[in-house]
């Protein structure tokens, strides 16, 4: 047996070669049986002229040893392992094509970013976001970021304003991921938040829009729910909120408004989907809206973000009548959704909540319509089911780019 | 609305192909919902006018290359949380569509509205015969009541004799 060792330790030592790139190279890992392998593999490691390159080193037999092997001595380092009877299974193939496509990759990656570090195009977590709101307070003198509250589990609720003087003036709301796992949309608000305040003096339907308004820009109107979605549960939909006397979490945050609370389209089950909660706003995340609202007094849209199923709907949810401003909002929910159509075709339905998507009580823009500010629609963003919640990265700044353009539209008639 | 019997619909369609745009095919169908009954499924007669884009090269493709993998596939959450499908997992993914479609039609009722939210696990099944055994748990998001509800599904599969769902039953306990 020593003898074979020799003989296959020379012919390691002959195929040893010094190599500038990665291409051929292989990552192996290596499950031990016993000491006797794991001494046979830091025999192996001590082996310099191999240049192998250890990213786990053998220690002791229950744990892997991953090794980086040059292309070279490939052959040689296998024909040792199964002459030892050491099993082994190839985790990389050829490690140059894993590293050419990390930089195809991050060479996209930098491509998307502009004067922001913040790949608008990707999908991020809460505390990205977040930094994100700080940089763009930090770069434009007419933005900034608010705090209107806090969630269940006490993460802050911030909004950024956007308003170039005056003092309250007429403003517009729009908030997104009200539902956590409808990602598309506080992706969205994000792009949306970018484009208004470094468009703000170029674009003359931004720049109008600024001088005589202010906009409130909730981009995470859901962070518990968000952070679940992250950490555990991809397609959390509601709260977080634990709910006396039963074991399920969580409210749906849009059957939680004062707007025929409780009544068709929302359930009384605690594990429910749609559980309207124990009372009107008594979620934390509904009633800082509320209160922030009200104290304003003087918002004249309410617009909200939610996906998927491309619809854009006015009130009512909770009643299957039509609103009083029924024409007026028929016709510019129209044109908005004209508007969207016109950059990628991409078709969105335009009706009350109660016509074209199902009876739904407790909403925030029947709440926002019944309080006053007559311009409440909500949207649903793509897709319509093909990825649903999933939507890919990759369409989230034409949903993005596109949303705009209706909500423009609305914001536009509003003024 | 058929007295005593039920409610028929008649549908015109347009199908579009997912994986080749611009070509449409026309169909035609009636779907009829059985008055009271929520266990049975609608009775569904559908005619394609026209024909459908041959697969046969890609779909013996398939077959083959899952046929030579030296252990059975496995794999979970497609897409992933961002969307993505690996191009390798992309027919695993068209066949639990397929699935779907055959398991939301024996679920429906005419307020329900089902699309496939995600393929949670996927496990090949090696069988002594020749079709390939897919048990697949789904996530099937229900629209009117928002539930996203965990399937646990077979199909077999042959290029030749097509997808079949063999058994099918929503994941038993709560999420």
């Amino acid at each position: 047996a020593n003898m074979k060792l020799i003989l296959i330790f020379s012919a390691l030592i002959g195929a040893s070669l010094c190599l500038e790139t990665f291409v051929g190279h292989q990552v192996l890992r290596i499950k031990t049986k016993n000491e006797e392998e794991v001494k046979q593999l830091q025999l192996l490691e001590s082996l310099e002229h191999l240049e192998l390159d250890f990213w786990i080193n053998p220690s002791a037999p229950a744990l892997p040893v991953d090794v980086r092997i040059p292309a070279a001595s490939v052959q040689s380092v296998k024909a040792f392992l199964e002459s030892q009877g050491i099993e082994y299974s190839i985790m990389i193939e050829d490690l140059q094509d894993v590293l050419d496509k990390e930089q195809q990759d991050m060479a996209e990656s930098a491509q998307r970013q502009r004067s922001s570090s913040f790949d608008f195009g990707a999908y991020h977590t809460l505390d990205d976001i977040n930094n994100e709101l700080d940089h763009l307070a930090s770069e434009y003198s007419f933005v900034e970021k608010i705090q209107i509250g806090e969630s269940y589990e006490k993460r802050p609720l911030y909004v950024l304003k956007f308003s170039t003087g005056g003092s309250k003036r007429p403003a517009i709301w729009l908030d997104a991921g009200i539902h956590s796992r409808e990602w598309v949309t506080q992706a969205s608000a994000l792009w949306i938040a970018n484009k208004i305040a470094s468009d703000y003096g170029t674009d003359a339907s931004i720049t109008s829009l600024l001088d005589n308004m202010d906009l409130f820009l909730l981009p995470v109107a859901n962070p518990d729910g968000f952070v679940y979605t992250h950490t555990t549960n991809r397609m959390w939909r509601k709260t977080r909120s634990k709910i006396p006397g039963s074991i399920c979490v969580g409210v749906d945050p849009n059957r939680n408004w004062d707007a025929g609370f409780g009544g068709p389209g929302a359930s009384n089950k605690p594990c429910s989907e749609s559980y309207h909660g124990p009372s009107a706003n008594s979620e934390v995340e509904v009633k800082s809206v509320v209160d922030f609202i009200k104290n304003h007094g003087n918002f004249k849209a309410f617009l909200t973000l939610h996906s998927y199923s491309q619809l854009l709907m006015y009130p009512y949810g909770y009643k299957c009548t039509r609103p009083d401003d029924y024409a007026e909002l028929e016709s510019l929910g129209r044109a908005a959704a004209s508007s969207i159509r016109s950059l990628y075709g991409t078709t969105f339905q335009v009706g009350t909540i109660c016509k074209t998507i199902y009876q739904a009580s407790g909403g925030s823009i029947d709440w926002s319509y019944d309080n006053g500010i007559k311009y409440s629609f909500a949207f649903e963003l793509r897709d319509t089911g093909r990825y649903g919640f999933l939507l890919p990265a990759n369409q989230i700044i034409p949903a993005a780019k596109e949303t705009w353009l209706g909500l423009k539209k609305i914001m536009e008639h509003v003024q | 609305d058929i007295d005593g019997v039920g409610h028929k619909y008649y549908l015109e369609l347009e199908l579009e192909d997912v994986l080749d745009k611009g070509r449409t095919v026309s169909c035609t169908a009636e779907v009829l919902y059985h008055l009271g009954s929520k266990s049975t499924a609608p009775d569904v007669q559908a005619t394609v006018q026209g024909e459908l884009r041959s697969t046969e090269e890609a779909d013996k493709e398939f077959y083959n290359r899952v046929r030579s993998l030296p252990k059975e596939l496995v794999a979970e959450n497609i897409p992933d949380s961002h969307g993505n499908v690996p191009p390798e997992l992309e027919p695993i993914h068209l066949l639990a569509w397929a699935a779907s479609g055959y398991v939301t039609w024996q679920n429906s009722t005419e307020s329900t509205k089902f699309h496939l939210a995600q393929v949670k696990h996927v496990k090949q099944v090696k069988r002594s015969d020749e079709d390939l055994q897919f048990d697949y748990v789904l996530l099937l998001h229900e629209m009117v009541s928002q539930e996203v509800l965990p399937w646990e599904v077979t199909v077999l599969w042959h290029p030749q004799r097509g997808a079949r769902v063999s058994r099918e039953r929503r994941q038993p306990g709560h999420a």
